[in-house]
């Protein structure tokens, strides 16, 4: 049974797969973009008998830059896109069973995709659901 | 023994555990009604218990992998095949976990099932065969 550890870990090395993005498993003082942060938003237990399936549900927080910058809405654009090498859904789901830790795992959506104020600077970012069946 | 949640009740089917990719089981044990209403039966109904039968009733995760549930049961269907339960949140027989044990008519299966983002679940229930036992330890 893997360890929330492991499966952060797991999502991490997946995302670094993306050329340019800097992928953390614990939010840094001072995140310097773009950078993709692995969160923990909720477990649910008991999907089966004798904790035969746990599900977990993952917020990839994706900061991509100053939204002042003219590229950034290209970045976030190809960061949310379904296909693509800079597709977050694409490098998450590359290996689903995140080195067989989990049964599988699925990139439900993107949210909150908008500005986001950090240190008085105005930010391009998005939320990515990820959920997990362990 | 008090009120419980049930999270670890043990199923096996033919021998192999398949708890772990169980969310639900339910075994029901009926009686036929037979009528014996008569003319001295005042107005009302009567009824005796006739033939005993029973239904287990599972949901399952999907899953093909090497000796896991859905490959358990492929080939299996029309065939008789034992199914336990051990209720209580048990292991093991004993008095506060009960184990129920029958023969059942393996008359279903649904290998691929599910709509896309789900998980893949498939649900049978089979109709006993014989009587079903009960054991306590």
């Amino acid at each position: 049974m893997a360890s929330i550890t492991a499966i952060r870990n797991g999502i991490v090395a997946n995302l670094t797969s993306i050329s340019g993005l800097r992928a953390v498993a614990e939010v840094p003082d001072n995140p310097s973009p773009p950078i993709a942060i692995v969160n923990l938003d909720s477990v649910e237990y008991d999907g089966a008998l004798n904790n035969g399936l746990t599900t977990y549900s993952f917020q990839v927080s994706l900061i991509v830059g100053r939204a002042a910058e003219r590229t950034m809405q290209r970045k976030l654009d190809a960061y949310s896109d379904v296909t693509g090498s800079q597709s977050v859904k694409v490098a998450v789901e590359s290996d689903r069973t995140l080195s067989g830790e989990v049964y599988d795992l699925r990139v439900e959506r993107s949210s909150s995709i908008g500005s986001i104020q950090i240190q008085d600077q105005t930010y391009l970012a998005a939320e990515f659901t990820v959920t997990v069946y362990a | 023994m008090a009120k419980f949640v049930v999270t670890t009740n043990a199923v096996t089917l033919n021998g192999t555990d398949i708890s772990g990719n169980c969310a639900r089981a339910e075994l029901v044990i009926n009686a036929a009604e037979v009528d014996t209403t008569d003319f001295g039966s005042a107005g009302w109904t009567e009824v005796i218990g006739g033939l005993k039968s029973g239904t287990v009733s599972l949901d399952f995760h999907s899953d093909f992998g090497s000796g896991a549930v859905s490959e358990l049961f492929e080939g299996l269907v029309g065939t008789i095949g034992t199914v336990t339960l051990i209720a209580g949140n048990g292991t093991a027989a004993s008095a506060t976990t009960p184990e129920y044990s029958t023969e059942v008519l393996i008359n279903s299966f649904t290998p691929v099932a599910g709509a896309v983002g789900d998980l893949s679940t498939f649900s049978v229930s089979f109709p006993t065969s014989g009587a079903v036992s009960y054991a306590t330890a």
